[in-house]
C-alpha cells in the first residue's frame, strides 16, 4: 500500500468514525428525548424488568436515565470527552441488552414462537420492536462506542478529550 | 551532527509524550467518570426541574412494584410472560387475588353497563373514575367519568375528590389487561379518606367497555361530544 492509498484509507476511516459519533449522539438525544418527555411511560417499561424493589431506586433510574442519555449524546454531537462518553455508552449498552434478551428469551419460551418474532416495548424510547432488529441495532452501537474509544473520530471535535486538553491528536 | 541526533532521539519520547499518551487508560477512566459525575448531577436536575418530572421519593404503584399481573393477548409486554408466578393461577385468578389483598372489589362489564344506566349516575351517587393519563382520557372516556391520572394525583384531587364523597359507588377503571393503574387510584382515593367499600375496579377497562358498543365522550367530561361505539 503506498502512502496515497494509506493517506486515503485513514481519511475514509475518520469520516466514518465521526459519522458514527454523530449518529450516536442524535440516537441517543433522539431516545432520551422520548423518554424524558414521557417519565410515567418510561417508568412503567422499567418497572417490568423487576430490576429493583425500592420505589425510590425504581423512580431515580426513570426519572435520572433519560436525561443521562440527552446528555451522553449532546457531548458526541458537540465532540467532548468522546472516549469517556463511549464508555459510558457501553456501560448502558451491554447491560442493557442482556436484560432486553433475557426477556426477549423469557418472551418466546412462553408462546412459542421463533425468537425473531419477538417484539416488545422494551423502554428504548422507539416503541414496540423486533427483538432481533433490536440486538442488530445495539450491537452496532456498541461496535461504534468501541471504535470511539479507541481514539477515532476525533475530528470536528469541540474537546475530544476533556484531560489532556489536546483536540486533534490523531488515533491511538 | 550525529551527536544531536542521538540526544533528539533519546529526549523526544520523554518531551512530548502528553499525559493521555502516559496513562491512556486511566484517563479515559478518569474522564468517564467525570462524565459520570456531570451527568448524574445534571440527570437528576433536569428531573426535579422538569415539569413531568417523577418525585422520587413517591410510590407510584402503591399496589406493588414487582407483583404478578394478569397476561394481556398476543406479544405485548414483557411483563405478561415474566410474572408467572404462581403459575398454576390464571391471570383473572391472579388480578382476583390482587384486588382481594387490597380490600377491593370488581365489576365486569355487564355490572359496569348497568351502574351506567343506573338513574343514580345522574345523581351523582355513582361515579365513575377514569385512571388513564389525559391523552387518552381526551381521546375517548366512560361518558362523565371524572379524569384522575394516579401518577399526578396533586393535579385531580381538587375536581375528583367531591365527586367521590357525594358517590356511594365508584366505579374506576383504566385500560383493562394488564392494567394496573385504576388499583393505583383506587388506592390512592382510599388513602385519602374514600371508603374501600365503595370502590370498584371495572377490570375490562376501557377497551372492553367499546368492544360492548357502549359510548364513549371525546374530550373534557360532560362535554356532550359522544361517539357511538357500536359492534
Amino acid at each position: 500500500m503506498n502512502a496515497s492509498q494509506s493517506s486515503w484509507s485513514r481519511t475514509a476511516a475518520d469520516t466514518f468514525a465521526v459519522l458514527a459519533r454523530w449518529l450516536l449522539g442524535a440516537v441517543f438525544l433522539y431516545m432520551g428525548m422520548n423518554k424524558a418527555l414521557h417519565p410515567v411511560e418510561f417508568l412503567k417499561l422499567v418497572r417490568q424488568y423487576d430490576l429493583v424493589q425500592s420505589s425510590l431506586l425504581l423512580n431515580s433510574i426513570a426519572g435520572a436515565l433519560p436525561w443521562f442519555e440527552i446528555f451522553c449524546g449532546l457531548l458526541l454531537l458537540a465532540g467532548m470527552a468522546v472516549r469517556g462518553t463511549a464508555v459510558m455508552l457501553i456501560v448502558m449498552l451491554v447491560p442493557f441488552t442482556v436484560l432486553v434478551f433475557r426477556r426477549a428469551l423469557a418472551i418466546q419460551s412462553a408462546l412459542a414462537i421463533p425468537f425473531c418474532a419477538v417484539k416488545f416495548d422494551c423502554g428504548c424510547g422507539t416503541g414496540e420492536v423486533f427483538i432481533c432488529r433490536k440486538l442488530l441495532e445495539n450491537f452496532l452501537f456498541i461496535l461504534f462506542s468501541v471504535w470511539l474509544l479507541a481514539g477515532y473520530g476525533r475530528r470536528l471535535c469541540v474537546r475530544h478529550s476533556l484531560l489532556s486538553g489536546d483536540a486533534q491528536n490523531q488515533p491511538d | 551532527m550525529a551527536h544531536a541526533d542521538r540526544r533528539i532521539r533519546v529526549m523526544q519520547p520523554l518531551e512530548i509524550m502528553t499525559p493521555e499518551r502516559r496513562h491512556p487508560v486511566r484517563n479515559v477512566l478518569r474522564e468517564a467518570l467525570l462524565v459520570a459525575a456531570a451527568g448524574i448531577v445534571l440527570a437528576f436536575g433536569a428531573n426535579l426541574v422538569s415539569p413531568r418530572g417523577l418525585v422520587l421519593t413517591r410510590n407510584y404503584f402503591p399496589a406493588g412494584i414487582n407483583r404478578p399481573v394478569p397476561a394481556t393477548t398476543g406479544v405485548g409486554s414483557p411483563r405478561d410472560v415474566a410474572n408467572t408466578n404462581p403459575p398454576a393461577l390464571s391471570p383473572a385468578q391472579l388480578l382476583a387475588v390482587r384486588l382481594k389483598e387490597q380490600g377491593l372489589q370488581s365489576v365486569d362489564g355487564r355490572q359496569a353497563a348497568q351502574l351506567f344506566h343506573d338513574p343514580r349516575f345522574k345523581q351523582g351517587t355513582i361515579a365513575f373514575i377514569d385512571a388513564r393519563d389525559e391523552q387518552h382520557y381526551r381521546e375517548g372516556h366512560i361518558p362523565g367519568a371524572c379524569e384522575f391520572d394516579p401518577y399526578y394525583p396533586e393535579k385531580y384531587f381538587a375536581t375528583v375528590l367531591p365527586v367521590c364523597q357525594a358517590a356511594e359507588q365508584i366505579v374506576v377503571y383504566c385500560n383493562g389487561g394488564d392494567c394496573d393503574d385504576s388499583e393505583s387510584a383506587a388506592i390512592l382515593l382510599r388513602d385519602v379518606g374514600i371508603a374501600t367499600r365503595k370502590l370498584f375496579i371495572y377490570t375490562g377497562g376501557i377497551p372492553e367497555w367499546t368492544t360492548n358498543g357502549l359510548p364513549v365522550e371525546i374530550g373534557g367530561r360532560n362535554s356532550g361530544n359522544l361517539r357511538s361505539t357500536n359492534k
